[in-house]
């Protein structure tokens, strides 16, 4: 059983429809990489995966139980899995407490938070950081304790919505090193969205290529790159699309 | 959660320290009474020095509202005071009519003066009345060398002096030379200071003024004396059927200290500036020109005896008693 | 002109009058002081508790009919102080609908009276600061699994810059009310006269100088305040621990 099953979904807004008959499985333990141009619909799938909205046609399946339920069971399963957004949106607190704060609100006592917290912060390098306001970061920076705040709660599933566009080459490297970690250690099953084609031949065994709304392709990221088989799969690859 | 308890515990103790509050600030101290009087009684410190004598006497605790007559009459008949005293013989009459006040008597007096700039353009020096002399001041503005300032509030002053523009058959209100202020007495004065112009006030406030402001006052008394011009105050207590939660004993405390012969002799000895502002009048009240006052009186000055009070010595010798 | 001079002997010799009285610990100043405080403190407070929950709900929650209500808030902000006094004075009066509880001319009636004034106030400020709040912080508290609870909380640590402010204001408006208080309190001596009432009465009464002083102990208190809430405001601003924020215990800065 996949832990993540999209059938038939689609999102609209108003009548903008953004996702569009999208079926999508992903498997326990997997990296699957999310590519297309601006504005196919990466970031709504994102948060449709992540549960944070509904869609407006078909059904998402976690883990076997269907997302069509009330606001506290959808919490419940939101508690198992963690969101890096484009955008750090960090709290207005330390860097510390934000990291933390995942596992303050699924009610683990100060002896585990710490713990967890700790290693988190030394496995992303943040221990020079902990106690830095995290309004005061750089942008990089910021985005690694975003990462950390969300692997903190050692999730089931994580998701990313191009975690490194914005940060130099030391921050996403630290950044890819702790989501492959995760996913090696702890058999996180991941889903990252990125713009970037050297990433997901990094990270991903497999590639999904997203076209206004619609998933055009999906193979192994290496044959996607190489044969893609869709015309506007292998537009966006070689360079000549947006 | 840790944050969660905190937070609880935060908002309890606010609560708890805001219910402490209140309740430590509850309930209106047994023995407060609360006079509704007009500014003119307040601002002479008339009350002020009334206050330790009639505190340590009943062991009581008096305090007044210092509003305008209007208001304080429209309190008092909502039963928000213990007892009335106003000067506005008029709507006195008429509150007692109503059944909201079941005694009124005539305690004290003091007199209207008429200011203005000592240049004195409209000539009310030589007026022969008070009527006369709101005449004067009228003509005067008419050809815009003078200028009124009234209180404009309704107050018992206010009253008196539109009774006298009715008396000499003026309708000052809206005329360019005619300003009203809405307020107090001694604002009106200080308006009335700085434009230079005419404006009526009770001599009381007026001596207090003029002892505060000495050399920046530059008005003088232009017009006095006319028996017209006295001021009556009135004592009224209120229907204590009518209102059942006043504090009607200490109510009935008070009106017999004022009308006793200790209280109008402490009127009489009431001094600013080494001038006596009011004068005791309780029992005679023909004497300044006021219709007699029998029935009260008599039923007062036995109340008096009843508590091992004395009335006035002139009420004695009266009845001959 | 020798009005104008007089005009600033009158101020001089107030500022003298007020540093007088203060050394001096006049016990009236110091009890109508005390109550001023006590009075527009406990209506802050309450008004801070209401206000601050209830434009938070508003804020974050979508309802029908939402707009109309921040409109009606932000509108209650400029609420006349006489008016309030007067429409308090009659329900609160022997012959109004509430004249049972006796509260005229107390000193609960006059907190009841800036309450009236400081809700809208805290409530109004509340609402604008949270709403300000970055849509993105609210997503990632959901993301994160926040429970409604939890989500509010991180949403009025984020706001808490400006809750402090609303807070500020409300307090600052409540001690320089002077309309409402009187119609309410009745301004009587040793009970319910607070500072702005006595300063009415002795501008009436023309002595000037001691209403200058009053004044200046009135300017002084909101001073005081205002510099305390300041430095609370630096401190919450400043790296703060999220667990303490709420109890002002700011954990200390571990970094260089």
């Amino acid at each position: 059983m996949p832990l993540v099953e999209m059938v038939n979904v689609s999102k609209s807004y108003g009548t903008r429809a953004v996702v569009k008959h999208v079926g999508l499985k992903l498997e326990e333990g997997m990296i699957l990489a999310l590519m297309g141009p601006n504005g196919s619909g990466k970031t709504t799938l994102i948060k449709l995966a992540a549960l944070l909205t509904r869609p407006s046609e078909g059904s998402i399946i976690f883990d076997g139980v269907n997302t069509e339920c009330g606001d506290g069971k959808l919490r419940q399963l939101r508690r198992r899995m963690s969101v890096v957004f484009q955008r750090p949106a960090l709290f207005d607190v330390s860097v510390e407490d934000n990291v933390s704060v995942g596992l303050s609100t699924r009610g683990n006592d100060e002896e585990r938070i710490r713990t967890k917290v700790e290693d988190v912060l030394t496995r992303m390098e943040l221990t020079d950081l902990r106690g830095r306001r995290a309004r005061t970061l750089s942008g990089g920076e910021a985005q690694r304790v975003s990462v950390a705040r969300a692997l903190a709660t050692e999730p089931e599933l994580l998701l990313l919505d191009e975690p490194t566009a914005s940060s130099d080459p030391r921050n996403a490297s630290i950044i890819e090193r702790s989501v492959v970690e995760s996913n090696a250690n702890k058999g996180t099953t991941v889903l990252i969205a990125t713009h970037n084609p050297h990433q997901a031949k990094r990270l991903a065994t497999e590639t999904a290529f997203l076209f206004e709304g619609e998933i055009v392709e999906r193979q192994s990221t290496g044959a996607l790159f190489e044969s893609p088989k869709d015309e506007r799969t292998a537009a966006y690859v070689s360079g000549r699309m947006a | 959660m840790d944050l969660r308890t905190k937070l609880w515990i935060a908002a309890a103790m606010c609560f708890l320290v805001v219910g402490a509050v209140v309740v430590a600030y509850s309930a209106r101290p047994r023995a407060l009474l609360v006079i509704a009087t007009t500014t003119s009684t307040v601002d002479t410190g008339l009350l002020d020095y009334l206050k330790p004598y009639f505190d340590q006497k009943f062991h009581a605790n008096m305090t007044w509202l210092y509003l305008g007559t209007g208001q304080a009459m429209a309190v008092a008949a909502r039963g928000d005071a213990d007892i009335l005293l106003v000067h506005d013989r008029v709507r006195e009459n008429a509150f007692v009519a109503s059944g909201n006040g079941t005694h009124r008597v005539t305690i004290m007096y003091n007199d209207f003066v008429i200011v203005g700039p000592s240049a004195d353009p409209a000539g009310i020096a030589e007026a022969t009345s008070t009527v006369d002399a709101f005449q004067k001041i009228a003509a005067a503005g008419a050809s815009g060398n003078a200028a009124f300032v009234s209180r404009g509030d309704g107050s018992g002053t206010n009253a008196f002096e539109l009774r006298t523009w009715s008396q000499a058959g003026i309708s000052p209100k809206g005329k360019s030379w005619y300003f009203e202020g809405g307020s107090g007495m001694a604002p009106t004065l200080r308006t009335t200071n700085e434009k230079q112009a005419y404006t009526i006030s009770d001599r009381g406030t007026w001596i207090k003024l003029q002892s505060t402001m000495r050399d920046t006052l530059n008005l003088q008394i232009l017009y006095q004396g006319d028996n017209g011009l006295l001021n009556p105050y009135g004592l009224i207590l209120l229907n204590e059927t009518r209102y059942p939660n006043i504090q009607s004993q200490l109510a009935n405390d008070f009106f017999l200290f004022m009308i006793s012969d200790e209280g109008q002799s402490l009127i009489a000895d009431y001094k600013v500036n080494d001038q006596q502002l009011f004068k005791p009048v309780f029992g005679k009240p023909e004497t300044i020109g006021l219709p007699l006052e029998t029935a009260e009186i008599e039923y007062w000055v036995a109340q008096l005896e009843a508590n091992g009070m004395k009335p006035p010595s002139w009420v004695s010798a009266n009845l001959g008693g | 002109m020798r009005g104008a001079l007089s005009g600033w002997d009158v101020i001089i010799s107030g500022v003298a009058k007020a540093v007088q009285l203060i050394l001096s610990g006049d016990p009236t100043v110091l009890q109508i002081t005390f109550l001023s405080i006590v009075v527009s403190g406990t209506a802050t407070l309450l008004g801070a508790l209401i206000g601050i929950p209830l434009g938070t709900v508003t804020s974050l929650k979508q309802f029908k009919g939402k707009s109309a209500v921040v409109q009606v808030v932000n509108t209650l902000t400029g609420l006349p102080p006489v008016v309030v006094g007067l429409v308090l004075y009659l329900v609160l009066s022997n012959s109004g609908p509430l004249g049972f509880l006796r509260l005229l001319y107390t000193p609960q009636a006059m907190m009841l009276a800036q309450l009236v004034m400081v809700m809208p106030i805290t409530m109004s400020i509340t609402i604008s600061s949270v709403s300000a709040i970055d849509p993105d912080v609210r997503e990632a508290a959901m993301s994160l699994g926040a429970s409604p609870l939890d989500e509010t909380l991180i949403m009025l640590n984020e706001a808490r810059v400006g809750l402090l402010t609303s807070v500020v204001v409300g307090f600052g408006s409540a001690i320089s009310e002077v309309g409402a208080i009187m119609m309410v309190g009745g301004n009587l001596l040793g009970y319910t006269r607070v500072l702005t009432g006595a300063i009415v009465l002795l501008t009436n009464q023309g002595e000037f100088a001691e209403a200058i002083a009053l004044g200046i102990i009135l300017l002084s208190l909101a001073f005081v305040v205002n510099i305390l809430l300041t430095i609370l405001r630096s401190k919450f601003a400043g790296t703060s621990s999220y667990t303490a924020s709420i109890l002002v215990s700011p954990a200390e800065s571990r970094s260089a």
